[in-house]
């Protein structure tokens, strides 16, 4: 009896353990594809520093579309990866634009003093442009094509500077 | 005394290979109830209603409102798809079809479309609103492998109150569902600096 009981717990241990044991060699950042790209709405948003951002100014680069929040753990943790990928890819073809999510540009400004950030913050505060593209949380990454054209969905956080997701991204500016 | 050694090993495994544990989150110092399975991680962890009054005063929320907020059995919910790291396959969840089984009953979980009715009747402002709605859980969501979220569940039940979760969800062709049993909502504490949680 005692014996059965041992294994049992032993099994169900192993059962809580095992997605770590089969993660070790497969932790690769995924960078889901949409089903149907579409074309990338438009918009016209003022960041934290009064710079206008408008999408379609940045037509011929791949785009990383964050939407994203201070207020959102996640979002926070992704930042310093963000930051780290927008400096190496600086040049390249590929530009960050971090849309805040209804707040203000105060609430930004003291954001950056923790999570220093120098890719452009447009702020969508009503919301208005975040309701025009399929997010249901935050943070939510779109990249957009050279052609302006959503191609992939990210939802949660990745390692944005992870060699895999670095190399990949610059493959798109290809495309 | 076997009996109960055996609901206490066995209780925590559920019937599809879905694994059901409890513990206390390290970064929230609270206690969680995890599901885990080949493709899924569903971790909910407690808020204390204070935190959430806090977070809600915050956003701009008149206080009638953040207490209806924090006494509603507010949880942390961090949803992963995993199944890159093993099959990959997406996963679709729909919340409406999540059950909360309370003293017996059935009931549902409080929803943003729920909530949002109440804030539009109530006239709250614009700017709160908008936090609110993406500070909950999406309703309805399909997650690709590598993909997670967070974000707060409300279970509408009084703090301190214990109810069992089914959870269910779309992946590898099949609809997949999992009791998570004994969820308690955190009692209403208000926990002072130096307090040992």
């Amino acid at each position: 009896m005692t014996a059965r009981l041992l294994l049992g717990f032993m099994t169900c241990l192993l059962l809580i353990q095992s997605p770590h044991l089969l993660a070790r060699d497969t932790n690769k950042e995924t960078l889901p594809i949409v089903d149907k790209p579409f074309l990338a709405p438009d918009f016209y948003l003022q960041g934290e520093d009064g710079t206008k951002y408008r999408l379609s100014d940045y037509r011929g680069k791949v785009v990383i579309l964050n939407f994203w929040a201070t207020w959102c753990p996640p979002c926070r943790d992704e930042m310093p990866s963000m930051q780290r990928a927008w400096e190496k890819l600086k040049g390249k073809g590929v530009v960050i634009l971090g849309i805040n999510v209804g707040e203000d540009a105060d609430t930004i400004f003291e954001f950056t003093g923790q999570y220093p950030v120098s890719f452009p913050l447009p702020m969508d505060q009503d919301g208005a442009v975040i309701k025009k593209y399929p997010v249901s949380a935050l943070p939510t990454s779109y990249i957009v094509s050279p052609k302006g054209y959503v191609t992939h969905r990210v939802v949660g956080t990745r390692e944005w500077d992870a060699p895999d997701m670095l190399d990949r991204l610059l493959a798109l500016t290809r495309k | 005394m076997k009996k109960g050694l055996y609901i206490l090993f066995f209780g925590f495994c559920s019937s599809a290979g879905a694994v059901v544990s409890t513990g206390v989150d390290e970064a929230a110092r609270l206690p969680y109830w995890e599901l885990r399975d080949t493709g899924i991680s569903l971790r909910l962890v407690q808020r204390l209603p204070d935190q959430t009054r806090g977070y809600f005063l915050a956003r701009g929320f008149e206080m009638k409102h953040v207490e209806r907020i924090a006494l509603s059995c507010v949880f942390q919910t961090v949803f992963k798809n995993i199944s890159h790291k093993t099959k990959p396959d997406p996963i679709v969840y729909d919340v409406r079809d999540w059950v909360v089984i309370y003293k017996g009953e059935k009931r549902s979980l409080k929803i943003r479309e729920d909530w949002s009715t109440e804030w539009q009747k109530e006239k709250v402002s614009q700017s709160a609103r908008l936090a609110f709605e993406w500070s909950l859980m999406p309703t309805q969501q399909e997650y690709q492998p590598g993909d997670y979220n967070w974000g707060m569940s409300a279970f509408n039940l009084a703090p301190g109150s214990v109810f069992d979760l089914e959870v269910v969800w779309k992946q590898y062709g099949k609809i997949n569902r999992s009791l998570i049993r004994g969820i308690t909502c955190s009692p209403d504490i208000h926990p002072e600096p130096g307090d040992i949680p």
